[in-house]
């Protein structure tokens, strides 16, 4: 057999029936480009979540939020809410050995942030002076508030640079007086920027204020929402939250058949998190993608069973010419394998243009994964030899008699 | 050449079995211009499938050069028919949107052979339609488009030219034209056997055979047979 020439009458024919290639590509295209959207999106978004996690959370911190957090949905069941208190973090680093430095949490629905005739909605956070260490946040101008503005509850706040840029528009704002809801406060520091977190929250639309600030001014709340730790031995967070456990139980008085009413988290717990959602990103939404993929393979089954039912006199004459019928399977398999790389090429290119725009228009940074360039062209030949083979194999059956007459 | 050896075809399954070929012995030797002549329904169609490894016979045994090929598997057959037989059907069997030398080269496709593009001019050349190579088949007349036919039959040099009717789509005068190709092949040692229900064209070969009720009923040499270039001129000059 001559492959070459075969190859070449493959090709002939593809261009001479140009509305049955064009439905066979463009099934294949709308998967592929299905396919390389949602898995360029999904590793750049599981590349930069994996970064800011990683910012925000060490090997060595723990995380302590009050109320029980169910991981799965976010939610915390509303009357446990109130049970953590300042106090109890203070003990557990009294008692338990290896906490080096901590800082508690807590936030108000959003709030009115006034300076003139200027205003702008977002929510209030309090922390504590350590707060600059333990988040790894500091000020890009100014000051960060100090133990003694914790103390005394002073009305100081730090902005993040979007306030900044919106209450102020470039003047600089260190020393001016603003209002939070109704309470007037001092800019102590411009925050440095961070962009936006994983939740979706952008960091430069922050206010953070003294916790007790918050807590007695602000919300005139006695509980917090939780506390950030850092420990000393990285291989030991594990066993040290096992211990703020017990102790939090103890103290809360809770019996063996109640359950936690906090939660704990520590870097093994965020790992599953986003794990999870790197499960949601790489796996899950390709999976949806490659299902419009089969739909495109299913598309080149059907319109080539049609085209080798229409074919079934050049089939017969092929035959009778003395094709055999691996000659004629090789020829619609080509058939269908030229397709299916044509519809590839240009559903990735399609598929990875629109990730980029989506993502730019998103300000986010777009990577092209070799995978899904690797994948865009292998994937679509694989899908359409495995749909040609069954037209294939039903004109490589044929009798070239019947064929014909 | 080719020996059929008590060859029956029946089709149908039990109490309604036809017999389209009933007992039929033949022997073609190399270089003969057989017609093979019978009314439709005769199984002269069963015998032309049959003669041209297309389909097996119920019973009986074909040899061709003196080799058994019934027992042989579908693909063994191809390579035979790619090799040994061109064929040439009442309706062309052109491929559609294709050019004409694009078409002759098809059986070289499945061939061993080098130099697919120039066998196939010459093959064309031969035909008388060298420059009509580019040509789409639809472009061409149904004369031209069975010339082309008959110049893919030739590509490959098969002993055997069969012909199934090759003249039945065709005027009186394309068909004559056809015929004297085939003359013309005879002529150069190829062997021909030609399938038809018209006496009128029948009478060109150098032998008859009739096929009645799946039966061969006669089986005669043609003591003179018709010249198709002597019948076109004479066409031409009733025309002019």
């Amino acid at each position: 057999m001559n492959k070459y020439k075969i190859i070449e009458s493959s090709f002939r024919i593809l261009r001479r029936n140009k509305l049955n290639t064009f439905f066979m590509i463009l099934g294949i295209v709308i998967g592929i480009a299905a396919l390389s959207l949602t898995f360029s999106l999904g590793k750049s978004a599981e590349k930069q979540l994996t970064q800011k996690v990683k910012n925000l959370f060490n090997p060595n911190n723990i995380l302590i939020t009050s109320g029980r957090v169910e991981l799965e949905s976010g939610r915390s069941s509303e009357s446990s809410m109130t049970n953590l208190k300042i106090e109890d973090i203070e003990m557990i680093v009294n008692e338990v050995h290896g906490i080096t430095m901590y800082d508690v949490i807590q936030t108000t629905p959003e709030r009115d942030v006034i300076f003139g005739n200027k205003n702008i909605s977002t929510a209030i956070n309090g922390g504590m002076a350590e707060g600059e260490i333990v988040w790894r946040r500091s000020v890009a101008s100014g000051e960060y508030f100090s133990k003694a503005d914790e103390k005394s509850s002073a009305r100081v706040a730090l902005i993040g640079t979007k306030i900044v840029k919106k209450l102020f528009e470039g003047s600089d704002p260190v020393g001016s007086q603003i209002r939070i809801g109704a309470v007037p406060f001092t800019v102590k520091g411009v925050l440095e920027e961070r962009g936006i977190d994983p939740h979706g929250t952008d960091l430069d639309m922050n206010v953070i204020v003294p916790i007790t600030t918050l807590m007695n001014r602000l919300m005139n709340v006695n509980y917090i929402a939780g506390a950030k730790l850092e420990v000393e031995d990285a291989s030991k967070t594990e066993e040290i939250a096992g211990k703020i456990t017990s102790v939090l139980r103890e103290r809360h008085s809770l019996n063996n058949n109640e359950t936690n009413d906090f939660s704990i988290v520590t870097p093994v717990v965020v790992k599953e998190i986003i794990g999870k959602m790197n499960r949601v990103f790489t796996l899950f939404l390709p999976l949806i993608s490659g299902i419009a993929l089969v739909v495109g393979g299913v598309v080149i089954v059907v319109i080539m069973l049609m085209s080798v039912s229409r074919r079934v006199s050049e089939i017969g004459l092929r035959k009778a010419l003395g094709a055999r019928s691996q000659e004629i399977m090789f020829q619609f398999l080509v058939e269908a394998a030229v397709v299916s790389l044509f519809g590839g090429i240009i559903g990735l290119t399609i598929g990875l243009l629109g990730a980029g725009v989506f993502m730019s228009s998103m300000g986010l940074t777009f990577y092209i994964p070799w995978q899904t360039i690797l994948f865009g062209i292998l994937f679509p030949i694989m899908i359409g030899v495995l749909a040609g083979i069954i037209p294939a194999r039903k004109a490589a059956k044929m009798d070239p008699i019947e064929a014909l007459s | 050449m080719i020996q059929l050896k008590d060859i029956s075809k029946i089709y149908g399954k039990d109490g309604q079995q036809v017999r389209a070929l009933d007992n039929a012995n033949i022997t073609i030797e190399k270089g003969e211009f057989v017609a093979i002549v019978g009314a439709s329904g005769s199984g002269k169609s069963t015998m032309m499938n049959i003669l041209g490894m297309l389909d097996r016979p119920t019973s009986g045994e074909y040899y061709l050069e003196n080799k058994e090929i019934s027992t042989l598997t579908d693909d063994e057959l191809a390579k035979i028919r790619n090799k040994k037989i061109g064929f040439v059907f009442q309706k062309f069997h052109l491929l559609p949107k294709t050019t004409a030398i694009e078409n002759v080269e098809l059986p070289l496709i499945y061939s061993n052979r080098k130099d697919i593009r120039k066998l196939a001019v010459n093959a064309l050349a031969k035909v008388g339609l060298s420059n009509r190579g580019k040509h789409r088949t639809n472009e061409l007349s149904g004369g031209q488009q069975q010339r082309v036919a008959i110049a893919r039959a030739l590509v490959n040099e098969p002993e055997v030219i069969l012909g199934d009717e090759p003249t039945g789509n065709l005027d009186s005068k394309s068909g004559l034209e056809v015929v004297e190709v085939f003359q013309e092949l005879n002529r150069s040692g190829k062997t021909i056997i030609l399938i038809t229900h018209s006496g009128e064209v029948a009478e060109h070969a150098n032998r008859i055979i009739r096929i009645h009720d799946g039966k061969i009923t006669e089986d005669y040499k043609v003591e003179k047979p018709l010249d198709a270039r002597t019948e076109l001129a004479e066409l031409k000059k009733v025309i002019n």
